[in-house]
């Protein structure tokens, strides 16, 4: 923990330099940089041989001054007093350390980019999604539950039509409970069940479905022809039943459950009229990205029969997040590759189920006409723009001719070339006309997928020129789910937790605390982010302010809080005096901290670099923190004030150790907590603003206050969101940008829809209309 | 759709990245480690009902033996056909007949309780483990030396389109029944799919890498560079296309009829698209291992192509007495043989690649029933007819044997390809040993 700095030169070099040379007061910022910092940090602040870390940076300029008047020249700070720091501050801050100075030096510019994966997915999920005709949307939960007494679907044994909010019953030797009378009763023996309707899926990833039962089953998510479980033959003792598949987030899926509790086969009622009953049981569960297995919740579960979604599994190397947000700025063999898997996996989709999608039978005499016009508006969506004529030639009537008379295999080609094409791949460079191109990215910015129907109408009818226009469809869309999935996806990638990651704890120190209840903490914080941003002011302040936590049962027990009358998850009261909003949420707590003790450090980055917006750099080298064994009578507090006391550290910790301390009444798994080590909790902390203030409080409330009103917060979210949804550089819309963001946002009340909104509307408008604002 | 769910299933079933599927799927093998040594297949046909025993099994035993109406359409193979009398399922348990009898055919082992109600008999689920061409097609997967594309291909025809225990016969574990592909395309698409993709996305390159030169046109040289190197992968791409044209499957890809359905008429044609398909896959190494299912147990072809109107499971119940019935039942199981007779016609007719003879010199075709006789659905004297010199056995003879249990032949078949099981199936039926008499 030594300072790599070469402390005796560049003292020497800065006495020699001052003793030569007339006094420095007179001098310039530019002259004292020159001739007393860029020997060791380059003329430009790019970094020399001995200390090679460019001198770019997020401070402001009297954080920077200051600074340097307390620590430059390295070793002799006090050849430079606080004006003439000041002044060199100046010069540094204009010249190159700033983000927008930097942004003059390399001005970042809207790159190119191909779609992303999750674009390239979703692209092909809705071209082809708009081809089929979905229900009327509404707000109903559950599965549809038609409840046969008979062994087959037969409708006229049907005995019960209802609305199932969960698929999970145990009906022992008894037969299934009706609230209204039946025509028949029940005989427990023999009686089938069929649940209908559709899925959400809140995240895009591998989903699990698990179905126990010790009966017959068959399950279908997705796929109305082929069983993802087929478990009709009972055999043996297996009651649970598992199948996986990859789903696209924002998206309903279809899905049918059947279950018997029957045999199957040869009828041996007759034979045999009063055999023992046995037990059943059956339930429909699943295992979210990253989750434990639960029962799919009603909130996932709608009794409308939406269509099947087209998703590519081709698997597609990741997308560089160099930056912090997704780009396509870079493409590569195996990325290639994988679009020409794409293509033909979804020529294959698309050639198996073309009756249902163009809705003509395989010998219909006019069906190579049906199927050019079906090639044609395919073309048209992908591309998201109407095609010209010698497009309509090369893409649909050139690869009619040369698939001679295998109109399947036309159809194919057609696939392959328009999939496979840069109009396709690119969305920013197909040579649309300049309203296609708004509507283009605005669906890109708010879905990751192309426009709707909607959106195209109005750029045919020319209805996409001004802000207002455009803005008008950015409202509409956000509410649609692909768009409320995006941004629940942004606010995670916000608190850092969009990978959902396992969070293993001390069994002996917290008992009760395992895979299971770690997945009821990321829905507690989920249900938490989607109330805040979709209630009516949409308030950002609430995601630090709100003294709410949602629970169920279980993690109402092991909180200590008054458990919820049922066992689904309820907004609850706890330690409300104590606890605000996302800081204190147990989730992000449990997940900035060690298996069995906190961690004031990753709490303060988080809090820091996270929400404040701050650029902490790592650490030098990698440290093993201090063992709490090896410290027994020093709490957590202490230990880290020992081990990052040294020069080398504090210029860091110095801002992220006080940030961290605040939330120390937090234990590992975020339990409230007076006391460590029989030693009565020190909450107290602060942070130095760009403004120069500093802000100074106890505790996880009063820091939350903070970051709830702090500009720099505000700043941080706008700015964060605009690479989101955008992904490219904000400062390439102008270099006033972020600030004119956060003004907006400020101006708006907060207001995150309204912000998301603004941004995709920026993102989306041609650049010459957004000219800055004064 | 079979068809995208099989190229999903089957890139998934690779593990292997989506980049490097293309220079796998065109070719013979997995490698070409597996074409040093003398290559050894075998194929299971299923035909139903049980057979008409007094028409079947030869009288003679031994070399001199003559074959009788039912099996007269391998009289130009016979020197090639051993037939085995005396072979007995012994397996008990849940299940009727027919279950049993399909279930325990190539696994050897009982069936586990279920709901399947057949009958008056305990209701019953699937086998409770591996079956016979699953074991062997492990056996050679795991050495790169005998290693194949898909190891095994599991086909049949008119197979109905349920999944119960009288319908299954391959089985990749206890409770794991493998669904057969009756549908030729299907199966054309599994094994050529991925040729036929190529041709077609071969085809349209040029016009992409135009497109690219056109829209690179349109936009500012730092994103321009983007573009240009997005070409410069498709170039490369057409490359190894053409290069993997050259190094192809060995034979033209099969040209298919358009346009069969899946239909009791069309058994005839089916059977015919199907097995030639199988020899093609032997013939590019495909796979080493496959079974041939027609219909299913209690299977109700009606094969009217013979005159004969009656699904085949009702007449397999008329009493010996009938013998316009048994004449029928001559009849069908005729036409089961001369399903056999072509597979083995066709196999003869094909050199073997690489090697010396032809595909029936290094191919078993084992044709079985589930049933010994179909009115008294006894399981002795299972049919077992076994044509080609695939495991070295001494061709050319009828064996019979005092009432073993079949699990012994089970055995004898795995110890052909050098895989010395010490039990298969049901152990209690295997402390004798495989088979003696066979080589």
């Amino acid at each position: 923990m030594t300072s790599t700095l070469p402390k005796f030169g560049s003292t020497f070099l800065a006495l020699v330099a001052l003793s030569s040379l007339a006094p420095a007061q007179e001098k310039s910022g530019e002259t004292i940089y020159r001739q007393m910092c860029a020997k060791c940090h380059g003329a430009k602040g790019e970094g020399a041989k001995q200390y090679p870390q460019p001198l770019i940076g997020d401070k402001s300029l009297k954080q920077l001054a200051h600074v340097i008047d307390s620590t430059m020249p390295d070793g002799s700070p006090d050849l430079l007093n606080a004006v003439e720091s000041e002044r060199v501050a100046e010069y540094m801050y204009g010249a190159f350390y700033s983000p927008d100075a930097q942004a003059k030096l390399n001005p970042p510019r809207v790159e190119l980019s191909r779609l992303t994966v999750k674009q390239y997915r979703n692209s092909i999920a809705d071209v082809i999604g708009s081809f089929r005709t979905p229900p009327k949307a509404d707000a109903k939960e559950g599965l549809r539950a038609e409840y046969f007494n008979a062994r087959n679907f037969q409708n006229n044994k049907k005995q019960i039509d209802r609305t199932d909010a969960e698929v999970r019953f145990d009906f022992g030797k008894e037969s299934p409970k009706s609230e209204t009378e039946t025509k028949e009763k029940f005989d427990p023996n023999t009686f089938c069940i069929r649940w209908e309707g559709s899925v959400w899926a809140p995240e895009t990833g591998v989903y699990e479905f698990v179905v126990k039962t010790d009966h017959a089953l068959r399950l279908w998510v997705n796929d109305a022809k082929k069983p993802a479980i087929d478990a009709w033959v009972k055999s043996g003792d297996n009651t649970e039943f598992k199948t996986s598949m990859f789903l696209l987030a924002g998206r309903a899926y279809p899905i049918k459950l059947e279950f018997s509790k029957a045999k199957q086969g040869v009828d041996d009622s007759k034979k045999n009229p009063n055999p023992p009953v046995k037990p059943a049981f059956i339930s429909l569960n699943w295992n979210r990205p990253g989750r434990a297995v639960e029962p799919i919740a009603s909130r996932f579960l709608t009794p409308l029969k939406c269509p099947e979604v087209a998703v590519i599994e081709t698997p597609f190397p990741p997308d560089d997040r160099s930056f912090g947000w997704e780009r396509g700025t870079t493409v590569s063999k195996e990325w290639e590759a994988a679009t020409t898997e794409g293509a033909l996996e979804t020529a294959a989709y698309i050639v198996a189920k073309l009756q249902d999608l163009t809705g003509v039978q395989p010998g219909a005499t006019d069906r190579v006409a049906k199927y050019k016009a079906f090639c044609r508006v395919f073309a048209e969506r992908a591309f998201r723009r109407p095609l010209s004529a010698a497009e309509q030639s090369l893409f649909v009537e050139r690869q009619f001719e040369a698939a001679g008379d295998d109109a399947q295999l036309a159809v194919k080609r057609v696939v392959l070339i328009v999939l496979k094409s840069p109009r396709f791949l690119y969305p920013d460079a197909n040579g649309a006309s300049e309203q296609y191109a708004v509507a283009s990215k605005l669906a890109f910015a708010l879905w990751d997928s192309p426009p709707d129907k909607e959106l195209l109408d109005a750029a045919a009818a020319n209805k996409l020129g001004t802000r207002e226009e455009v803005g008008k469809h950015a409202d509409r869309m956000f509410n649609d789910p692909r768009a409320k999935a995006k941004m629940r996806d942004f606010l995670l990638t916000w608190l850092k937790l969009d990978q959902a990651k396992e969070l293993p704890k001390d069994a002996k120190r917290f008992p009760g605390f395992d895979e299971a209840l770690a997945a009821d903490l990321r829905t507690s914080l989920e249900l938490f982010l989607d109330d805040v941003v979709w209630s009516a002011n949409s308030d950002f302040r609430q995601l630090f302010l709100a003294d709410e936590l949602y629970l169920n049962g279980r993690l109402a027990k092991f909180y200590g809080a008054e458990p919820p009358p049922e066992a689904g998850f309820k907004k609850v009261k706890l330690e409300a005096d104590k606890r605000a909003g996302v800081v204190t949420h147990p989730y992000v707590l449990s997940s900035l901290a060690y298996t069995g003790e906190t961690s004031p450090i990753h709490r303060g980055v988080f809090v820091g670099r996270g929400l404040l917006g701050i650029g902490i750099k790592p650490p030098m080298e990698a440290f093993t923190p201090l063992a709490p064994d090896l410290h027994p009578n020093l709490t957590t507090r202490e230990r880290v004030l020992l081990q990052t006391k040294a020069n080398a550290c504090a210029s860091c910790h110095t801002i992220m150790n006080p940030l961290g301390f605040s939330l120390e009444n937090f234990d590992a798994v975020g339990r409230y907590r007076e006391k460590e080590k029989d030693k009565p909790i020190d909450a107290s902390g602060s942070y130095e603003t760009r403004t120069g203030t500093t802000a100074k409080f106890t505790g996880a409330r009063e820091l939350a206050k903070f970051l709830a009103s702090s500009d720099e917060t505000h700043y941080a979210f706008a700015q964060q969101a605009f690479h989101y949804f955008v992904k490219q550089p904000v400062r390439a819309y102008g270099l006033a940008k972020p600030e004119e963001l956060r003004k907006t946002f400020a101006d708006n009340d907060l207001n995150m829809r309204k912000l998301v909104v603004e941004i995709a509307v920026i993102g989306a408008m041609p650049r010459k209309e957004l000219a800055p604002s004064k | 759709m079979p068809l995208t769910r099989n190229r999903r299933e089957f890139v998934r079933d690779l593990g292997i990245s989506a980049a490097a599927v293309p220079f796998l799927l065109n070719l013979p093998g997995l490698s070409f480690a597996n074409q040093a040594k003398r290559k050894q297949r075998i194929v299971f046909v299923f035909s139903p009902n049980g057979i008409v025993p007094k028409d079947f099994w030869p009288d003679e035993e031994g070399a001199n033996f003559k074959l009788k109406q039912i099996l007269s359409p391998l009289e130009p193979f016979k020197k090639q056909v051993l037939t085995l009398h005396g072979v007995c399922d012994r397996i008990r348990g849940d299940g009727d007949g027919h279950m049993r009898g399909i279930g325990c055919l190539l696994t050897g082992i009982e069936l586990y309780p279920g709901n399947v109600q057949g009958g008056s008999d305990t209701p019953a689920g699937w086998a409770k483990g591996i079956s016979i061409d699953q074991e062997i097609k492990n056996h050679l997967q795991k050495d790169a030396a005998t290693k194949t594309r898909f190891g095994s291909l599991e086909t049949g025809v008119m197979v109905p389109d349920r999944a119960d225990t009288w319908t299954r016969w391959s089985y990749a574990g206890a409770n794991k029944p493998i669904t057969p592909i009756d549908d030729p395309y299907q199966l054309f698409n599994k094994l050529y799919g991925r040729a036929k993709d190529n041709e077609a996305l071969a085809s349209v390159l040029d016009d992409i890498k135009d497109d690219l030169k056109k829209v690179g046109n349109n936009v500012g040289a730092a994103d321009k560079k983007l573009l240009e190197e997005h070409a410069a992968f498709v170039r490369d791409m057409e490359k190894e296309l053409k290069e993997q044209k050259n190094a192809t499957v060995g034979h033209a890809v099969p040209k298919m009829e358009l346009g069969i359905r899946k239909d009791n008429d069309n058994i005839p044609k089916i059977s015919k698209a199907q097995l030639d398909l199988l020899v093609n896959s032997f013939q590019a190494d495909f796979a080493r291992v496959a079974s041939y299912q027609i219909t299913n147990s209690v299977g109700g072809a009606r094969m009217k192509w013979l005159d004969i109107n009656e699904g085949h499971h009702e007449l397999s119940h008329e009493p010996d007495t009938n013998e316009k019935a048994q004449e029928k039942l001559v009849k069908i199981n005729k036409w089961y043989c001369e399903q056999v007779a072509y597979l083995a016609k066709r196999l003869s007719e094909t050199p073997e690649p690489g090697g010396s003879g032809s595909l029936l010199d290094n191919t078993l075709i084992v044709w079985t029933n589930e049933l010994g006789k179909g009115n008294s659905h006894t399981m002795d004297n299972i049919p077992f007819v076994l044509v080609g010199g695939g495991l070295d056995f001494k061709m050319g003879r009828s064996l019979k044997y005092p009432k073993v249990a079949h699990n012994r032949l089970l055995m004898s078949l795995a110890h052909g390809f050098g895989h010395n099981v010490k039990t298969f199936g049901n152990p209690n039926h295997c402390a004798a040993g495989p088979l003696t008499g066979l080589v």
